[in-house]
């Protein structure tokens, strides 16, 4: 009996033994404070999120005489699912989403990875600026190509100015030319390959060529070492683009909605907007759901692929070099092909979007209509309802100011986050505590911009627990940023802390360093490096931010995007075109000092 | 698969307490709160509103400092600034926000408690008057010296600051006369993909526009006889004449566009071989002088009615730090009789007065001279988003 008790009490102190033992372990705490974190920024909206499907809200009661507000109802379900407006609120706008997400990543993949291979592994001429160039396609808001193309290719079906190629050749370019599937594929092709571009040549850059050396030596072709080894080895860089080109592609807004409404080519994105400005939330929330089950329907079968085909690739570390295959005869057409691309992709739409801030009325291209009064104008005239230029105005000054901000906060706490998610995540390799974390955070990345905006509109406008009411505040703005971005810094924190060896922190272990000491002098200086460029797409990727935040900002926390927004809407194409520049301008210098910076030793 | 089911029950566990935190919900008009009581008793509003005295508003204004408004339109940075001017010591916020997205930004302030808002100036009626004012969150204001120069009907429930409409235009460069002279003849073949109509998805404005069209039925069926000398055939399961027009143009290859500024492009630019016509902001008219490429005019004489109205309403939010200021805002932008101060801005073509004392603008008719369907706030409350759901359901 004795005994008996006595191994109970013994089994109770190794058990806590073990549990204290298991809580010492840094990455066990970390990834328990992440888990904390994660469930307020990322469960709790989710969970709200399908609770709000579910009941009935105030404006319901305009739809039907059933309504409660606050109970529940599988109204807007039946609605969506089988009801009259199912086939235009969903079923069309589904394959419509679907066809154009398809289209594009296989479009900017196509582009993307062919001026991969130009840059990394052929003696095109001027690689280093093309390299530079085929990134910036990114930086210009994905609008202006719609704006572009519809100065190019608008026929007489909207009436007013005539497009280019109207102008040009007389004829009016047919429909599926100017609106609808074929341009929205086309500009959004254009916008995202710089994706494709960045992972392909990253992996192509990192391959050892003399894997493709030996195909040659064995005899076999150009196109048949192309397709039988160096495809195969960079698959899993294409099948991450993809994922990333087509999850964007699936939630974004501006341009279907452009190039989309006149002929009635909605999309699932466009259909969560009006509804939730509409006030009816619970059917954006569902149509949420609706991409949220296909990218990650995409992302799961992905991960097969991937999982499949790891064996297969074969990176060597160290000590390996790259070949440059000579072009030959081709080397002309090919680099026509790649400035062309540079062109219509960069070029044209800057100078189109500069040109536009320079016109005295809207539309009209021609020398004698050019002022600067949109940008120094002192105000007060009869233009833009008397507002200053963008320079000397306070507004656009201050909304400068809190863009900046914002996207300095965000990159920064997403990014440290980001490290520690990759550092929980990579010591605890496989267990289900760390695999928790790496799933949450990549939740976000599932859940459209607008939809997650109202989301914590809804959620963090009344006073939750310990948190007080944060509408109206700069954090809750910061706050919704940072979590939405959590996916792209957690996996660069993943990726550059796979990099590390973790003999180093064994050693430093065994000579007696502390966890906080073992961090700050061997964990974050080896991996700061790595997680850079996440920093910097998490600051571009803010600097440009709209549906996020557009649901979010007072006008105390307005930034520039939002601003443009207001002024695109009510017409004025000169204020909300400098802004764009004034946003494109802030990203390249930010990504300039931040190069700066990493080129310096990559501390901070 | 263990997982996998423990995920769900936690899920399921979760969306159980979330529900039973949002039962009970919101009910009918709520009695005042005694907050609200209080607050209205030191505001001077509801049943404790005074005669409007400008000198008392302005010292007690000068000690509130500043005054918030949210705004529907970017005029407000010509009416504060001329506030400011008349009375120094009181600072004008004026934010430029979208009316849906004013209403909600409102709501979200009253449920964290953070009054930023002192007045709101925005059009939606129906939206401001069942979702704030009948929650007494938004509360009237009507400057007793110009009560009486006020036309009836635009005092209560809110103030109505003025009344704007949208029309039908055509391109007046290209077309000597207007086109068309009924709403039916948008229908007929002539037409098809010629006509342009703003997205009532995104602008709520035109839900009032459909809803006017469909409670005003029996218009609809007589000037359908008159257009085509017969009875309307309504199509199978289309409830009236109104819808049916509905029908009608979207079957008739309607162009939706996201604004009206786009509309009035669309159909205005000079040097067009075949312009649309389109249905826009009569306001839209003050874009010519800004823009001398735009040639575009309104279609006075169209039967049943050249456009539909709507009204642009103020309010004073509850709980506002500044009421002494918001009121005297108010008081500003109501104007004088010549349709001066703070009218000023609004003083343009398209946009109509409340005051009976206000001469037309120069080339404007006056609002009773002109044939239009007034926007029925409570009718739209109750069928726009039925309406909506017919136009989304009948998209090809």
């Amino acid at each position: 009996m004795e005994r008996a008790i006595g191994t109970a009490g013994g089994e109770r102190a190794a058990g806590f033994n073990r549990l204290r033992n298991y809580l010492r372990r840094p990455h066990i705490i970390i990834s328990l404070v992440l888990l904390f974190i994660l469930l307020f920024i990322v469960i709790i909206p989710f969970v709200k999120m399908i609770g709000d499907s579910f009941i009935w809200h105030f404006t319901d009661t305009r739809l039907s005489k059933d309504a409660r507000p606050g109970h529940f109802t599988l109204f807007h379900w039946i609605r969506i699912f089988s009801s009259r407006i199912t086939r235009n609120v969903l079923l069309r706008p589904l394959w419509n989403s679907l066809s154009t997400s398809l289209g594009v990543s296989i479009f900017a993949i196509l582009i993307g990875s062919l001026l991969a291979w130009l840059v990394t592994r052929t003696d095109l001429p001027l690689r280093k600026f093309v390299a530079a160039a085929a990134v910036l396609p990114y930086v210009i808001p994905s609008y202006i190509h719609a704006l572009a193309w519809l100065n190019l290719f608008k026929n007489d079906r909207i009436g007013g100015a005539a497009g280019l190629f109207q102008y040009l050749f007389g004829v009016s370019p047919p429909n599926w030319l100017s609106y609808g599937f074929f341009p929205i594929v086309f500009t959004l092709s254009l916008h995202y390959f710089p994706y494709a571009f960045l992972l392909v040549s990253a992996a192509l850059s990192s391959m050892d060529s003399r894997l493709e050396e030996s195909g040659e030596i064995l005899g076999a072709s150009q196109s048949y070492i192309l397709r039988r080894i160096t495809f195969p080895l960079v698959i899993p860089a294409i099948l991450s683009s993809f994922i990333l080109t087509f999850s964007r592609a699936l939630g974004i807004f501006g341009t279907p909605y452009f190039l989309g409404s006149p002929v009635r080519f909605f999309t699932l994105s466009t259909q969560i907007y009006s509804n939730i400005i509409n006030r009816v939330p619970a059917v954006g929330y569902i149509l949420a759901f609706m991409l949220i089950g296909i990218s990650s329907s995409v992302i799961y079968i992905n991960q097969r692929i991937i999982g499949k085909r790891k064996s297969f690739v074969t990176i060597a570390g160290k000590g390996f070099r790259r070949s440059i295959t000579p072009l030959g005869r081709m080397k002309a057409p090919l680099f026509a092909v790649v400035v062309l691309l540079i062109i219509i992709s960069v070029l044209m739409p800057l100078i189109l979007i500069v040109w536009q801030t320079l016109t005295l009325y809207p539309d009209d291209y021609s020398l004698k209509n050019l002022t600067i009064l949109f940008w120094i104008g002192r105000g007060g005239t009869d233009f833009a309802e008397g507002e200053a230029g963008i320079l000397r105005n306070l507004s656009i000054i201050r909304a400068a100011w809190n863009s900046i901000k914002l996207a300095l906060v965000a990159c920064l706490v997403s990014g440290f986050l980001g490290i520690f998610i990759g550092y929980a995540v990579v010591k605890g390799r496989n267990t289900r505590l760390s695999n928790t974390v790496e799933q949450l955070s990549f939740l976000p990345y599932l859940v459209p911009g607008i939809a997650f905006g109202a989301l914590y509109l809804s959620l963090f406008t009344r006073k939750i627990g310990p948190i007080p009411a944060l509408y109206g505040t700069f954090f809750l703005v910061a706050l919704v940023c940072i979590a939405k971005n959590l996916p792209f810094t957690g996996r660069a924190g993943i990726t550059s802390m796979l990099q590390i060896g973790s003999e180093l922190e064994e050693a430093s272990e065994i000579s007696g360093a502390r966890w906080s000491m073992r961090f700050r002098r061997i964990i974050l200086p080896l991996s700061i490096h790595g997680a850079l460029s996440g920093f910097i797409l998490v600051f571009i990727t803010v600097m440009r931010e709209l549906s996020l935040i557009i649901l979010l900002v007072t006008p105390e926390t307005r930034t520039l995007t939002t601003m443009t927004f207001r002024y695109q809407e009510q017409g004025y194409t000169q204020f909300s075109s400098a802004i764009s520049v004034l946003i494109i301008i802030i990203v390249i210098a930010g990504e300039f000092i931040s190069r700066k910076m990493g080129k310096r030793g990559g501390g901070l | 698969m263990k997982n996998f089911i423990s995920f769900l029950l936690v899920l399921s566990l979760l969306l159980l307490i979330s529900l039973a935190a949002w039962a009970g919900g919101q009910e009918e008009r709520a009695a005042l709160s005694p907050e609200t009581d209080a607050w209205l008793k030191s505001a001077g509003l509801g049943e404790y509103t005074e005669d409007f005295d400008e000198a008392a508003l302005y010292e007690a204004g000068k000690k509130e400092g500043e005054v918030n408004i949210y705004s529907y339109s970017s005029r407000v940075f010509k009416f504060g600034p001329t506030f400011e001017e008349k009375y120094p010591g009181i600072k004008v916020n004026g934010f430029d926000i979208d009316s849906p997205e004013l209403v909600t930004k409102v709501l979200a302030e009253q449920e964290a408690q953070n009054y930023v808002a002192d007045v709101i100036f925005l059009k939606d009626p129906s939206t401001v008057i069942h979702e704030l004012y009948d929650r007494n969150l938004v509360f009237g204001y009507v400057p007793s010296d110009i009560k009486g120069v006020i036309l009836k009907g635009f005092q209560k429930p809110l103030l109505v600051h003025h009344t704007s409409m949208d029309v039908l235009i055509y391109n007046d460069e290209k077309m000597s006369a207007p086109p068309i002279n009924s709403l039916w003849d948008l229908t007929k073949d002539e037409w098809r993909g010629r006509f342009i109509f703003p997205d009532p998805q995104k602008l709520s404005e035109f839900i009032e526009v459909l809803a006017a069209v469909v409670e005003h039925s029996k218009e609809m069926e007589a000037e359908y006889k008159r257009v085509f000398g017969e009875k309307i055939k309504l199509s199978p399961g289309v409830e009236n004449a109104g819808y049916e027009w509905v029908l009608r143009i979207l079957n008739n290859d309607v162009i939706i566009m996201g604004s009206t500024n786009d509309v009035a492009k669309a159909v205005g630019l000079s040097d067009q071989a075949d312009p649309p016509v389109g249905w826009t902001a009569f306001s839209r008219l003050r874009d010519k002088t800004k823009n001398p490429n735009l040639k575009f005019t309104v279609m006075y004489d169209i039967e049943p009615v050249m456009g539909v109205s709507t009204d642009v309403i103020m309010a004073i939010v509850n709980q506002a730090r500044h009421p002494n200021a918001a009121k005297l805002l108010i008081r500003w932008m109501m104007g004088d009789s010549k349709g001066g101060t703070g009218y000023a801005p609004y003083y343009v073509l398209g946009n109509f007065s409340v005051r009976d004392d206000v001469t037309p603008v120069k080339g404007s008719r006056k609002l009773s001279d002109l044939n239009y369907w007034a926007s029925d706030p409570v009718y739209v409350w109750e069928n726009g988003l039925k309406i909506l759901e017919f136009w989304l359901a009948n998209l090809k």
